[in-house]
């Protein structure tokens, strides 16, 4: 394959990757789009940050000045990517802002992270790690820390049944045992670098409550009941003073909607898709394969430029 | 609704925990085990509930040859006012991004108050099988 070919094959699959990612996060089932999502988002955003530094080199090291001082024979460097000067210059204003924007998101994920870790430290919470607010607001959510705790409120429990509250509690503890607060950072930390890959971000925050959706509803062995759950516990949200609603519709938006995630529940247990999370991998395993192609070849090139360089000299 | 899915302890834990919290009075064992459902025994509630209460999690007090068991008062207690603040914080966080908190119900619309109260009618019904 050319080198030009190797170097749009990451945009080609971030691309491919964005359009498909929130079909791909409906069909498989949900514990296996929320890991294999994850993984394809971070080697796409690696593997396309990596081609266009690349790129980048490519045409920086055709300047005489810089091929001097590397040493390197433009010859031998003109057989490589073709990289015009202004193509080379937009690569690396690309490049560099999408590595300063990855590198805040990744520093604001570890501190809310460490905000969260704190906090569980401090939650005084006997019972299995179940922190009850008195509070009028329906609310409840996982938090995550060393030892994660699971908070919800008064208004929250009393909206439901003794049957729907286990469901509740049980959605919640899977997203601590799970730790699907990492693959949502992670998931973020992938779109920062490579913009191309929000959509496949929105699909992983939806697979992410698909997937302690079923399992809370796998363990109270009854996938009516936790709709029910869902559909109760989004009324005592939604009948909640017009302040909460405000802040509810802000929350995640309408992909990880919770009328999808019931109905999906009322839908028989997602199938396996083996074909489909076979084929999901192959493309990891190819972007990371021509980012390791792109590596070798671009540093024997520049090796045989060195080489030549010397031998003119 | 009878249940049959596994109940790990911790889970237990944090079912009688609930349990009592919305309860307006304290309960017996046999009042807990009504409320959680019929699939558990009497000695499993009985046990959880004195775990919690030697860890400080619950109140209990002797009424006749039984005891009543309550939340105990600091339980609900959100400790510090800095931990409240912080709690604050990472939810607003989350409010227009990813954060690291994920609710149980979060992305409501308008709209979605009529079609929840039609699923909610659609479970409700006995499964058809």
């Amino acid at each position: 394959m050319s080198i030009n070919a190797l170097l749009a094959w990451p945009l080609i699959a971030s691309a491919v990757l964005a359009l498909t990612g929130p079909r791909l996060g409906r069909a498989l089932p949900p514990a296996v789009a929320v890991r294999l999502l994850t993984a394809a988002a971070l080697v796409s955003a690696l593997a396309a940050g990596f081609a266009l530094a690349v790129a980048a080199f490519a045409a920086l090291a055709q300047i005489p000045f810089v091929s001097a001082l590397g040493h390197w024979s433009v010859t031998v460097l003109d057989t490589g990517p073709q990289v015009s000067a202004p193509a080379g210059a937009l690569a690396g204003a690309t490049v560099t802002a999408l590595a300063l924007a990855a590198a805040m998101r990744a520093l604001r994920g570890g501190r809310d992270l460490l905000t969260a870790a704190l906090i569980c430290r401090d939650l005084d919470a006997a019972g299995g790690g179940l922190v009850i607010l008195d509070d009028e607001h329906p609310d409840a959510y996982a938090l995550p820390g060393i030892r994660g705790r699971i908070v919800v409120s008064t208004a929250m429990l009393r909206a439901l049944s003794a049957d729907e509250r286990r469901v509740l509690l049980a959605h919640e503890a899977a997203h601590l045992t799970r730790g699907h607060h990492l693959y949502i950072q992670l998931a973020e930390l992938a779109a920062a670098a490579n913009p191309l890959l929000r959509p496949v971000a929105h699909a992983i925050a939806t697979a992410v409550e698909r997937d302690a959706d079923e399992i809370a509803a796998a363990e109270v062995a009854d996938r009516r009941l936790a709709a029910r759950a869902l559909a109760r516990a989004g009324l005592a949200r939604a009948s909640a003073p017009a302040r909460l609603r405000a802040l509810a519709g802000a929350l995640g938006g309408a992909d990880a909607n919770v009328i999808t995630r019931a109905r999906a529940l009322l839908a028989p247990p997602p199938p396996h898709q083996r074909i489909l999370a076979t084929l999901v991998t192959a493309m990891i395993l190819a972007t990371s394969a021509v980012s390791l192609a792109t590596a070798k070849q671009t540093e024997r090139r520049f090796e045989t430029a060195q080489a030549s360089y010397t031998r003119h000299t | 609704m009878s249940t049959t899915g596994p109940r790990p302890r911790g889970a237990l834990e944090r079912q009688v925990l609930a349990c009592l919290a919305v309860a307006d009075h304290p309960l017996t064992v046999a009042e807990v085990l009504t409320d959680l459902g019929g699939d558990l025994a009497y000695t499993t509630v009985m046990t959880t509930l004195t775990r919690l209460h030697d860890k400080g999690a619950l109140v209990r007090e002797q009424v006749g040859r039984a005891y009543t068991y309550a939340v105990a008062g600091d339980a609900q207690a959100m400790g510090s006012s800095v931990t409240a603040q912080r709690m604050r914080r990472l939810l607003e966080a989350g409010d227009d991004r990813a954060g690291v908190l994920t609710r149980f119900v979060a992305g409501l619309r308008p709209e979605d108050e009529q079609l929840l109260a039609e699923l909610l009618a659609v479970t409700e019904h006995p499964e058809p099988r």
